[in-house]
């Protein structure tokens, strides 16, 4: 049994995710992605009038991502589109979750693309980001 | 919803001041480290031999974190509240390379909510498009 999501095992309108993953904002992750991306944008530097540390909007490339990696393709796949909607920022603290539904399944140039959604809400409930990733699925061994 | 040609310091034509980062191995280390997509394209040189790019290459949404970077500085609160990405990851980002990001507003218009402006962005290594798409932002309430 292959320890990846096989192209042919997905349908259009399935729920990826299940169970839903979570994503914890840590001041470390948040450091670490700012790190390494080299982004010195002041805002991220300083609390809001509520006193909260806001991450980087394109955090969610990293907890999207994440959630998506709870179930891999093979290796070798590859990005192709990215869609997101910021609603707002996530604050260090809070507790994300991240749901994903198979918009579409295509080939093109013998290569298998998957269309998905994914949202994004806090612990509350509230709207973070949503979005649509198309990756070109990694050649199954 | 109609267009405008310009709104209070926005026009259509304005250009957004541009960044060039130059990506190393390094770096794409640390953005595997700090997003945990440690897909071995991106940091396993004798894998992504074996690929057809033939050698490692940046994830595509390490590049997106430099548009961001230039939304950040061009329109904070328009990017991180409300703004919409939609992009093509068009070639792949070598260790080496230089990523330079542009953008420049096409649009503006207002819907019954507010003013937004559209702006095309594009990602180049040298001469090369690397990523090309678009982000629509709201500019005033």
């Amino acid at each position: 049994m292959s320890d990846y999501v096989k192209y042919s095992s997905m349908s259009e309108g399935d729920d990826f995710l299940d169970p839903v993953p979570s994503f914890e904002v840590t001041k470390e992750c948040v450091d670490k992605y700012i790190k390494a991306t080299n982004d010195g944008t002041k805002e991220l530097a300083v609390d809001d009038e509520q006193g909260r540390r806001v991450a980087p909007p394109m955090l969610a490339a990293v907890y999207v991502i994440d959630a998506l990696r709870t179930r891999v393709g093979p290796p070798g796949g590859i990005h192709a589109k990215q869609q997101f909607k910021f609603h707002r920022p996530a604050y260090i603290g809070e507790t994300l979750f991240t749901t994903a539904q198979v918009l579409k399944l295509y080939e093109r140039k013998g290569r298998n693309y998957v269309e998905m959604t994914t949202e994004t809400r806090n612990q509350h409930g509230e709207l973070i980001t949503n979005g649509m990733i198309t990756r070109i699925w990694g050649k199954e061994g | 919803m109609s267009e405008l040609k310009s709104y209070q310091n926005y026009n259509v034509g304005d250009q957004l001041d541009e960044i060039t980062q130059v990506v190393e191995q390094t770096m794409i280390d640390a953005y595997a480290d700090a997003s945990g997509d440690v897909n071995p394209l991106h940091i396993d040189p004798e894998f992504a031999k074996t690929t057809f790019f033939g050698r490692t290459i940046a994830h595509g949404l390490l590049t997106l974190a430099f548009v961001s970077r230039v939304l950040s500085a061009w329109n904070w609160q328009g990017w991180a509240y409300g703004g919409e990405l939609n992009v093509s990851f068009l070639g792949p980002v070598y260790p080496g390379d230089s990523v330079r990001v542009s953008g420049e507003i096409d649009e503006i218009v207002e819907r019954d909510d507010g003013i937004y402006a559209r702006c095309q962005l594009a990602c180049f290594c040298d001469e090369r498009v690397v990523v090309k798409g678009f982000v629509i932002c709201k500019i005033s309430n």
